[in-house]
């Protein structure tokens, strides 16, 4: 440093400036009152105690850390005795089993990820923990082999030879003369691991399955929904531990080889500054990118929607944005619950989000949403057919926030060869004739809604009494029941493989389609039926964009679009003029008629006392199977 | 006759198909000073392993002290190896490595520290004790590797080129310490080296190998002046070997001149082996000695010239401490006691055995 000339004082500075600003960026940032990236709103220990109250981020934390103690410790012993096994081979087996294990550390992690992902799936390994820590024992085998290997080939086998001469034992000379040569190679092996293992995404991603998640994968999900100043804090952590941890080690090693010659030590040094650096510098660039993306994007001209999964045509998104300008940022869930704990968490993360009925009704009793201000929804007021507006009152009283995108029945989906009974009425789903060849919709409300119904109770009933008496008919019925599904329904009946299906009336016109034998009914006593429509959260940014979001979606040439993608049922009239097929703009199953309409109800938020209640039941029906 | 200690039997060894010991058979006696001679390659280290364990024969046997010890495991074994490479446990320090084999056996931390003592004063490395490996100089290095060896009171010593790193001065001063030790303590040592001089200064009996077979036994003294054949005699110093015909009993052959010789049993005018040791040619004026020659090249070696001599269309090695300039033109004389007659290799085999790059 002192001999240095100024130029490469300024270098010097410049480099490290662009290696540590991110980080010290973020340091700062997760000590930020404000939530806001752009400006600082005083000092706060907030975000660590929020950090520590968030089950999932602590379960994930604890997740990543025993996969990765675990998957060092087995990659370690794993590695080393096979470095100590080829330590015995002649140079050329080596070498080629050294290139053999290296092939899969120079391999794309999304290729190993994806590889290990389908062999998981071919041995019908159920994906979760066990998994995981199989691929990343499996990935970090290679890394303490490339540590050990070498410091393995220095070692003269006279070392242990003479301890055998003196009497030792094979493993009490193993022990005390290879082992403790190879111990600060195993040591930084087992450190490369443990660190490759901490921040691993792309191979996790792949083997992890659901519902288990490590920190990377949580904050993958995280940033998917808007970063949260608990990750910085999270990340401020993670940087200082694995900083004290380096330094740590590296003391250590200092200390201990005080008597070793210079440059190997000067190496080792070397090694570990420069993953250091590559890793601090590689954080910075990924967190730089997220800040520029967040800071840059906020304050523009933008529009921030979440939808469901597949649930529009891309090109209308395209056709939005080109024709405003408005910037559409668009992310997706997988189901009202997700997308509820994510508003509620962040209440201005998105502005416009499409919930199902009950899901916007719960949303009105919080306060969550906005109320529409109809002027600036001309194409909504013109082409949206009136009878969905009654309908929804029941679930968003008096129309004011709520504007339906699809909607549809569930009914009976029978396949008219194998059924010869007139299908009027859900009783045929207890018929004993039918044992084995019914499906029902694997879903605790939609399971409910049959007997309820059956009963004369409403659908959203939460006396304990009918939910008793509900359940009591499920069981009974369980026997003839061919499986509780989701998905599978609409390929089953397809593949003529059952006879009977409870199904989304989107989905019997798909099967239709596909297999005329088909018939789809909505039972005469009546059925569920549901909406999803656009609403407006309270704390949105862009309200005025979210406005012109849902009228261009209301217009009849973009629903008719939408439609085509999607086939469920479109609540646009004149989209429905538009159908340009004559049978599906007449179709009964695409399109009931008012009649089918009144007797069917739709879903309501049940309460947390009222969820418990069916979701014991709906246990005891699983259960009983 | 001394104590037959060791006997190696028929013992045969190949690595991935490549024979380096065939049928070899060898005794040694307690309390010598055996030398396994040879060039890299000769199958030496494979004996010396195999008799520390360290490699198990095809076939033969390994009788130690009547016993067989062909696979027995080398820590069961009575016998300690000095390595190549020294072999020392870096992690240790002096006092550790050498404890090491007496912490095994259990002994008494008193007796331990005794023997430290008496080790290191052996090997002149008092106050050593607590420098690591690593501080030490090669030669301390080797010194600690004995004293680590000889603590355990084995019968035999294995040495392994034990002072193949070191510099000619040290190297020179390691053989006296070795000699020294071997005469103290009183016990077997086996000596692998390719080097001649070492092997000559050291050993009480020299073991000389080539291609896994022994060439020739016998004290420094026989196997230096009476090779027994060409690669002997090429091997153990700078020789003169020339092809001769023994005319006959005590009278030979060389380079169409006739040399009086003290061999005799050879035949009448068969082919044979001749070497001539180079210190062992006089060169006389011309006239006065057997086969006339012309001085071409003279090197300054400090305790004596060598001088390279056109005699008979060969070209003779000579060493003298009188220098005759290049071009003098001289004759050779030599004394008929140093004209060592060896037979011609006869089968296969023994051209095997041959002079390789004579």
């Amino acid at each position: 440093m002192k001999n240095m000339k100024p130029l490469e004082k300024i270098y010097f500075w410049v480099i490290l400036a662009f290696m540590y600003l991110p980080i010290v960026t973020l340091i700062v940032l997760s000590f930020n009152k404000s939530k806001s990236r752009a400006h600082w709103g005083g000092f706060t220990f907030n975000w660590y105690i929020r950090l520590f109250s968030d089950s999932a981020i602590l379960n994930a934390l604890a997740n990543t850390l025993i996969i990765a103690l675990i998957a060092t410790i087995a990659a370690t012993i794993i590695g080393t005795v096979t470095c100590v096994a080829l330590g015995g081979l002649n140079r050329r087996t080596r070498a080629f089993i050294m290139g053999i294990t290296n092939i899969p550390m120079i391999n794309a992690d999304i290729v190993t990820g994806i590889s290990l992902m389908l062999l998981f799936r071919i041995l019908h390994f159920q994906s979760g923990f066990i998994t995981v820590l199989i691929a990343h024992i499996t990935f970090n085998i290679p890394y303490v082999m490339l540590s050990v290997m070498p410091r393995m080939k220095t070692i003269s086998p006279s070392v242990y030879e003479a301890a055998l001469d003196l009497g030792a034992k094979p493993w009490y000379a193993f022990r005390k003369t290879i082992l403790p040569d190879l111990a600060p190679a195993i040591f930084s092996g087992a450190l490369m691991a443990f660190t490759m293992s901490l921040d691993d995404f792309i191979i996790t991603y792949f083997t992890k399955g659901s519902g288990f998640d490590t920190l990377s994968t949580k904050i993958y999900n995280e940033i998917k929904r808007g970063i949260q100043p608990e990750i910085y804090a999270l990340s401020a952590i993670m940087f200082t531990l694995v900083l004290v941890l380096i330094f740590a080690s590296n003391r250590m090693r200092t200390v201990q080889r005080k008597d070793s010659d210079l440059t190997e030590k000067q190496i080792k040094f070397r090694n570990i500054r420069n993953v250091v650096v590559v890793s601090a510098a590689g954080l910075g660039i990924i967190y730089l990118a997220l800040l520029f993306g967040g800071v840059f994007t906020k304050n523009s001209n933008q529009v921030y929607v979440y939808n469901y999964g597949e649930y529009i045509d891309p090109e209308v998104i395209k056709m939005f944005q080109e024709e405003t300008g408005i910037e559409v940022v668009y992310d997706e869930y997988e189901t009202n619950e997700i997308m509820f704990a994510k508003i509620a968490s962040d209440p201005s993360s998105y502005d416009v989000v499409c919930p199902s009925d009950y899901m916007v009704s719960r949303m009105i009793n919080l306060d969550m949403v906005e109320p529409l201000d109809y002027e600036q929804l001309p194409n909504t007021l013109e082409h949206i057919g009136k009878q969905y507006f009654e309908t929804m009152e029941a679930f968003d009283p008096g129309n004011q926030y709520a504007v339906p995108y699809f909607w549809g029945t569930v009914g009976i989906l029978y396949n008219t060869n194998m059924v010869d009974d007139p299908v009027t009425s859900w009783d045929i789903l207890w018929n004993p004739k039918y044992k084995g060849e019914i499906l029902m919709q694997d879903s605790v409300r939609d399971a409910f809604m049959i007997p309820m119904i059956r009963n004369g109770f409403s659908i959203n009933t939460v006396d304990p009494a009918e939910i008793e008496i509900a359940t009591q008919d499920l069981i009974d019925q369980s026997p003839l029941v061919q499986a509780y599904v989701v998905d599978q329904v609409r390929d089953k009946m397809i593949g003529n493989e059952a006879a009977l299906g409870v199904i989304y009336s989107g989905e019997a016109l798909y099967c239709q389609w596909e297999n005329p034998d088909l018939e789809y009914v909505v039972p005469d006593e009546g059925s569920l039926v549901w909406f999803d429509s656009w609403v407006i959260t309270k704390n949105a940014r862009n309200k005025e964009n979210a406005l012109k979001w849902i009228d261009f979606l209301s217009r009849p040439e973009i629903a008719l679009m939408n439609f085509e993608f999607i086939t469920y049922s479109v609540p646009n009239e004149t989209a429905r003029e538009m159908i340009e097929d004559e049978e599906l703009r007449n179709s009964e199953i695409a399109f009931p008629g008012e009649e089918i309409l009144n007797r069917c109800y739709s879903e309501e938020y049940l309460g947390e006392e009222g969820e418990k209640l069916y979701a014991e039941a709906w246990k005891k029906v699983k259960s009983a199977n | 006759m001394k104590k037959e200690l060791i006997q190696l039997q028929h013992i045969s060894k190949s690595f991935d198909g490549n024979m380096v010991l065939d049928d070899l058979n060898l005794t040694i006696h307690e309390n010598s000073f055996v030398t396994l001679l040879g060039p890299s390659g000769c199958g030496k280290t494979t004996t010396l392993r195999i008799i520390g364990g360290f490699e198990r024969p095809d076939e033969g046997k390994v009788i130690f002290d009547g016993q067989d010890i062909t696979s027995l495991a080398p820590n069961k074994r009575q016998l300690n190896t000095v390595f190549q490479k020294y072999a020392l446990f870096t992690h240790m320090d002096v006092a550790e490595n050498i404890a090491f084999g007496l912490k095994i056996k259990n002994k008494p931390s008193n007796y331990i520290k005794d023997k430290i003592k008496y080790a290191l004063k052996l090997v002149n490395l008092e106050g050593f004790e607590h420098r690591m490996p690593d501080s030490l100089s090669g030669g301390q290095q080797q010194r600690v590797a004995i004293a680590r060896a000889i603590v355990n009171e084995p019968k035999v010593l294995l040495l392994d080129e034990p002072l193949g790193a070191l510099d000619l001065k040290l190297r020179q001063d390691m053989q006296y310490e070795l000699i020294r030790l071997k005469n103290e303590l009183g016990i077997t040592f086996i000596y692998v080296t390719h080097d001649q001089e070492e092997a000559l200064t050291m050993s009480d009996h020299i073991v000389v190998m080539n291609q896994g077979y022994i060439q020739q036994e016998g004290s420094p003294e026989q196997i230096y002046n009476e090779p027994e054949n060409a690669f002997v005699a090429d091997f153990i110093g700078d020789s003169n070997i020339l092809h001769a015909t023994m005319v006959r009993d005590e009278l030979v052959n060389i380079l169409g001149t006739d040399f009086v010789c003290v061999d005799k049993g050879f035949g009448e005018n068969n082919p044979v082996d001749v070497v001539i040791r180079p210190e062992d040619i006089e060169l006389v004026p011309r006239g006065k000695g057997t086969l006339p020659g012309v001085v071409t090249n003279v090197i300054f070696k400090g305790v004596h010239y060598e001088m390279d001599v056109e005699a008979g269309g060969y070209e003779w090695l000579v060493h003298s401490t009188r220098l005759n300039e290049v071009g003098s033109e001289i004759d050779i004389s030599v004394d008929p006691f140093n004209i060592q007659v060896m037979n011609k290799p006869e089968s296969e085999d023994e051209k095997a055995l041959s002079v390789e790059d004579a």
